[in-house]
């Protein structure tokens, strides 16, 4: 930022700008977003002049010099009170707040118009589209799954996309624009009487009830009203004219008595029961150039409003204080101990008025004495384009260069999302898996498929009760065999019999122990915990049904199968069926002999010999190999129609955490177009120090 | 309970607390805790734990002393009047916030008797200071036994203080709320704070602190909006006044309601009425209607007991018996001559290691081995498991929600033990196999008789034919009809025992099947025993203690 502006014809010469040590080594613009660069050392007295938009940012108290109460403390404030807030009372009460501050900020005014182009467009272009990228980022990204980071994420998410719409793009839009100054605090601070005090006029409704102001009210001179009128800023409150209850409206007033180019947004409480006002409250802090804070001697220590100073000040915003009802005799001790939280908290830059509890005028307003220093430093404000273009251009680039911690936390929580919601779904689908793992192991030794085939088979090729018979105690002679050679046990029972009830039963089981797995595993993830219900942990109450449709389809899907393989050979296999009931008579006593009258041990190698006889007279006649290739296939079929089942089941889970998992990196996006933020800033570098 | 009865009551309670009564009342709660701990979630219970333990404290201490803290936002001006109310400067005041880190105590009467409570309560024993001394004379009679606390603020940046606060007031007897004109509205003294107290209403007092600096018609303004707060927080008839420590006359209202609450001696008994009035009404969610214990209904239990059954083998078993059955028969009536093969072939019972003696009576002195039975296979497993779970779920259904994971683990604890309990169960269970049956034994011998004949008739034909082969005189063999004897004793020996064998078939078929059928239901019986004890027994053991619990809940409800 290279202005070599005139001042301003100032009433009092700025020679004595006097910079705290403290503040010194601040060059960063994010991390000192209050004391503008000019205060280094090296910048000497030159900077004093050349940069004369530092000294309405006044490094320490202020007392009101008019309270006689307190000669000792006001002595530090008066020695390091900026030139712009002359301690004396005759200087400073020398220019009419209004007429001749107006009069001299035209010209400036006019000069600083063509100024602003001089700032690259296009890179305050760039800066705008990557905002809006950002925007859109931002607001397309969802946290619906209960984390510990979730919720603040949704806030923060939701906190920065109405500050980029209320503040930061309408802003960058108009760099010129008024400086707005939002005066905020606890409900019952005085903040109302504040800003009528500020522009004496009655324009904010005060009272002694709690919370006093609802809806907002902004106070500006006449010639600025259209462009808060037009709604640029805070696009979602709706303008009025005259006072209502409504939080979101937005009551402009104009106020003469107020210098052009600076106006008053009076907040509703930050503190209060009505749940309303804390939202709208850091809404519009959010769309502050600069934020008044006013508390009171009751109040300076309350925990909540030290939280939203904390945000301001991490989000860079020009803040100012006023430590409103100090009671006399408290001044020096209430002051002082602010004076050291502020400290304490690295906000020690911002100026702070003390104005003492006086009585009220029969406006309500607080005693023109009381509030001179408090005027003055606007007057003072108001009176400098380039001063409030510092200031603007502070807090903004100090809200942008926030806008990227902010979203690399939103990134971190979407990917946290991402990586819960992957977790979920494992714990569900291994639930699911063991399940189907269990089912496999049922259908193992394939007996009962085969059954079902065989079945089938002897169904279509219509051969006759005998032959059947037959083939089943060839079957069963043929298992006690392998389980005599291998040492399996033999089957206690013919498995076909109820073949459809016991794959259903089995399927019912499987699917009610998965269902119980996968709703404990869940309840042990917190994110998990959220989303289920009740029903979730019983299997979905039409499975039986589903399960029997299962069933039936596979069995119609083995009819098929078996009826395609047999085709031609029906009338040969009948045909050979009848015409080898001799040799299947041989093999029936042959079994009959070896179950009746043969020593266990001996059975073993006569029913080898029988199985193979017979084996051999089935191959020969229906292709035992045929049948038992039919079966694997069959079993195939039937456990890809489970998994079906199955991933239905599971589905009831997954879809709960399918919002989640549209996108893989979700954190990508939103750090991608943080990171474009960040660069396009550093381009525009609109506090004048490209790093 | 009779109108006339209900409004005597109503008058003759006139909100005092009988402390018997509330004695029993926290007994119940107890008893409540003892037989729900095992059961219900940590989180339903914390609360409830927690006034169990405090009211003994509470109760064994001092009952002469009423405990009352001043509580409020920082800079309400609690210190100040507290300071106004002992009309001593005991605990600073200052205009730096937050000013008080630590709770201060004021003793009206002799500090000794209090000592024990305020080391309860946790005061430190330098901040406890005594209103009393003889120049007084009788000025602070009248409160006499009042413990004044003075605590820190809940609201400034000073986190610790208000983790005292919320400690300290969990344990004090009656509250009185400092709120000041610029603070009244606040969220967190409402949402937090006074919301919390709704239930203790009747030991909530709450001041508008600082009344001197609003004008007296702004005073009954903020009155107002502060009682319609109050009314929104559930406090509908809580004693709201203004108060200020600046001007004496505006701490008389205050000063008389502290002097009514100390000589009632009721505050401490009031707020553990109100703190048990809180838990039930939490707790009420855990219990709802009633639960007889044998909720789980034969039809669950039959559909349980034929799963369990399918999964022991028990069909096996029965067939097997029947199979035993035949083939014992056989070989005791069975042909003699072909009897022996018959042996050759293995007892079906004994094939499955299933002892044919009847079980010893003292069934846990004589180890039972394990039967051969084949393992359940996963159908009949999944069956098991969805009846057990229709168990718990029929138990569950009447109750509320938060028992039924407690029902379902109950239901499944033993589980594990559930195949070798079958086994075991199907081992002992006399099949009716023991005793051979006497026809079996007079067929037996008849048949023997018939084949002794036999051998008789085919002996003396052979001796005949030896006779006549050597050449001596042939027997005279002696005649029936026209047949001689010694053959008709052959043939006939071997053609009636043939022909009673072949009678024989469809009794023993018959008798067989009649075996099964009764080793089938004597299974039956035995299975159902033990779905009995390993799954029913432990889910009516939740209900019971529902009831039990149920029952606490009414004694801790009664008022």
């Amino acid at each position: 930022m290279t202005t070599k502006s005139k001042r301003p014809a100032e009433v009092d010469a700025p020679d004595e700008s006097i910079t705290e040590p403290g503040t010194v080594d601040e060059d960063r613009p994010e991390s000192a977003p209050a004391i503008p660069e000019a205060a280094t050392p090296d910048d000497g007295p030159e900077a004093a002049k050349t940069k004369p938009v530092d000294e309405p940012m006044p490094t320490d108290t202020i007392d009101a010099d008019s309270d006689p109460a307190t000669p000792a403390d006001s002595v530090p404030a008066e020695t390091a009170a900026p030139s712009g807030m002359s301690t004396d009372p005759g200087a400073a009460a020398e220019p009419p707040p209004a007429a001749e501050p107006v009069t001299e900020v035209t010209e400036p005014l006019t000069e600083a118009e063509p100024d602003l182009p001089v700032e690259p467009p296009a890179a305050v272009g760039e800066l705008a589209t990557a905002l809006s990228r950002l925007r859109a980022a931002i607001g397309g990204a969802t946290y619906p799954l209960v984390m510990p980071s979730a919720e603040e994420a949704g806030r923060i998410g939701t906190a920065l996309v109405s500050q980029l719409d209320d503040y930061l793009l309408p802003r960058l839009a108009r760099l010129d624009a008024p400086l707005l100054v939002v005066v905020g605090g606890s409900t019952g601070a005085g903040k109302s009487t504040l800003v009528n005090s500020l522009v004496r006029a009655p324009v904010s409704t005060a009272g002694v009830l709690r919370p006093t102001t609802r809806s907002p009210v902004l106070v500006c001179h006449p010639s600025d009203s259209p462009w808060f009128r037009q709604g640029q800023l805070l696009p979602s409150l709706t303008r009025t004219a005259e006072g209502s209850s409504d939080p979101r409206a937005l009551q402009l007033v104009s106020a003469p008595a107020l210098g052009p180019g600076l106006a008053f947004l009076d907040a509703p409480d930050i503190d209060s029961v009505v749940e309303g006002n804390r939202a709208l409250a850091a809404q519009l802090l959010a769309a502050a150039d600069l934020w008044l804070f006013v508390t009171t001697a009751a109040r300076y220590a309350d925990a909540v409003p030290w939280e939203l100073l904390t945000t301001a000040r991490l989000r860079g915003t020009v803040i100012a204080l006023v430590l409103d009802r100090v009671p006399p005799e408290a001044a020096g001790e209430v002051s002082t101990h602010l004076g050291e939280m502020l400290a304490a908290r690295d906000m020690g830059a911002a100026p702070l008025f003390v104005l003492p509890e006086s009585a009220l005028d029969g406006q309500g307003l607080l005693p023109e004495g009381a509030m001179r220093p408090l005027r003055d430093w606007f007057a003072q404000l108001a009176a400098d384009a380039e001063a409030r273009a510092a200031v603007v251009k502070q807090t903004l680039d100090g809200a942008l260069a926030a806008l990227g911690p902010a979203v690399a936390g939103l990134a971190e929580a979407a990917d946290e999302q991402a990586k819960a919601a992957k977790a979920l779904d494992e714990r569900v689908t291994a639930a699911y898996r063991t399940g189907r793992r269990t089912i496999e192991a049922g259908l193992q030794d394939g007996r009962l498929l085969r059954g079902e085939v065989l079945a089938r088979w002897q169904e279509f090729i219509g051969t006759g009760e005998f032959l059947r018979t037959l083939e089943s105690r060839v079957g069963q002679l043929r298992d006690k065999v392998v389980a005599a050679v291998t040492g399996r046990p033999a089957p206690g029972r013919n498995l076909q019999a109820a073949l459809e009830t016991q794959l259903v039963t089995l399927l019912r089981g499987v699917a009610a122990d998965a269902a119980e797995q996968a709703y404990s595993a869940w309840q042990a993830h917190p994110a998990g915990a959220a989303l289920l219900d009740p029903a979730l942990q019983k299997a979905s109450a039409d499975l039986p049904q589903r399960a029997e449709r299962v069933v039936r389809d596979w069995q119609r899907f083995v009819l098929d199968l078996v009826r395609s393989e047999a085709g031609d050979k029906r009338t040969l296999a009948r045909g050979t069926a009848y015409a080898v009931n001799g040799v299947g008579l041989t093999v029936m006593v042959a079994v009959f002999t070896s179950t009746a009258f043969i020593p266990t041990g001996a059975e073993v190698a006569v029913g080898a010999g029988t199985t193979i006889a017979a084996q051999k007279v089935l191959e020969a006649l229906f292709g035992d190999q045929a049948i038992r290739t039919l079966a694997a296939r069959a079993r195939e079929e039937l456990l890809a129609r489970v998994d079906v089942l199955l991933e239905a089941e599971a589905a009831r889970y997954t879809d709960r955490t399918a919002a989640v998992r549209l996108e893989l990196e979700p954190g990508a996006a939103l750090r991608q177009a943080a990171a474009d933020v960040e660069r396009a800033r550093e381009e525009v570098a609109l506090t004048g120090t490209p790093s | 309970m009779s109108l006339v009865e209900r409004v005597k009551n109503a008058l003759a309670r006139d909100d005092r607390v009988d402390p018997e009564q509330l004695v029993a009342r926290l007994d119940a709660l107890g008893r409540f805790l003892r037989v729900t701990d095992p059961y219900l979630p940590d989180n339903d219970l914390v609360a409830a734990h927690t006034l169990v333990e405090r009211a003994g404290s509470r109760l064994a201490l001092s009952q002469d002393h009423t405990v009352v803290a001043l509580a409020g936002s920082t800079g309400s001006g609690k210190s100040s009047l507290f300071n106004a109310l002992a009309r001593l400067k005991l605990s600073p005041v200052g205009v730096r916030r937050p000013t008080t880190g630590v709770a201060h105590a004021c003793v009206w009467g002799p500090l000794g008797p209090a000592n024990k409570l305020l080391d309860w309560v946790g005061v430190l024993p330098r901040q406890r200071y005594i209103r009393e001394s003889a120049l007084d004379g009788d000025d602070e009679a009248a409160l006499r036994g009042l413990v004044l606390l003075d605590l820190p603020d809940f609201d400034s940046v000073e986190r610790g203080h208000r983790l005292e606060v919320d400690r300290l007031l969990g344990l004090v007897d009656q509250v009185v709320w400092v709120v000041d004109p610029q603070k009244y509205g606040d969220r967190i003294l409402h949402n937090a704070y006074l919301r919390q107290f709704k239930q203790h209403s009747d030991i909530t007092i709450v001041v508008l602190n600082q009344a001197d600096r609003l004008s007296p018609g702004d005073t009954e303004i903020v009155l107002t909006d502060l009682r319609r707060l109050l009314t929104e927080d559930g406090l509908t008839d809580v004693p709201a006044m203004a108060t200020s420590a600046k001007q004496p006359g505006m701490l008389t209202e205050l000063r008389a309601a502290l002097e009514k609450t100390v000589a009632e001696r009721q505050s401490a008994l009031r707020r553990l009425a109100g703190d048990l009035d809180l838990v039930a009404e939490q707790l009420g969610a855990t219990i709802g209607p009633p639960a007889a214990e044998d909720e789980v209904d034969r039809a669950t239990v039959r559909q349980l007991s034929e799963a369990l059954a399918a999964s022991a083998g028990v069909p096996a078993v029965a067939s097997a018996t029947a199979g035993a059955y035949r083939h014992r028969a056989i070989a005791s009536t069975g042909w003699p001559l072909v009897r022996g093969v018959r042996k050759l072939r293995p007892d079906p019972l004994k094939r499955l290691h299933l002892s044919t003696e009847k079980p010893a009576p003292s069934t846990d002195l004589v180890p039972v081995s394990r039967t051969s039975l084949p393992e359940a296979d996963a159908a009949q497993k999944s069956a098991v498991g969805l009846s057990v779970r229709a168990v718990a779920a029929r138990a569950a259904a009447p109750i509320p929600e938060v028992w039924a994971p407690a029902l379902n683990a109950a239901a499944r604890s033993r589980l594990g033990d559930l195949p070798d309990a079958l086994d075991r169960a199907v081992a002992r269970t006399d099949l009716g196999m023991s005793r051979k049956p006497l026809w079996w034994t007079a067929v037996g011998l008849l048949q023997w008789l018939l084949t002794i004949a036999a051998v008789v008739g085919l002996g003396w034909l052979i001796a005949g034919y030896a006779v006549r082969i050597i050449g001596l005189p042939a027997f005279d063999d002696p005649m029936v009809g026209e047949v001689p004897l010694p053959t008709l004793l052959l043939l006939g020996g071997l053609l009636l025992g043939a022909l009673l064998a072949l009678l024989l078939h469809p009794i023993v078929n018959l008798g067989a099947k009649r075996a099964g059928r009764r080793a089938e239901q004597r299974l039956r019986v035995s299975v159902t025993e033990v779905a009995r004890e390993y799954v029913v027994a432990p889910v009516r053991e939740v209900l019971n203690s529902y009831a039990q619990a149920r029952e606490a809940l009414t004694v801790v409800r009664s008022e």
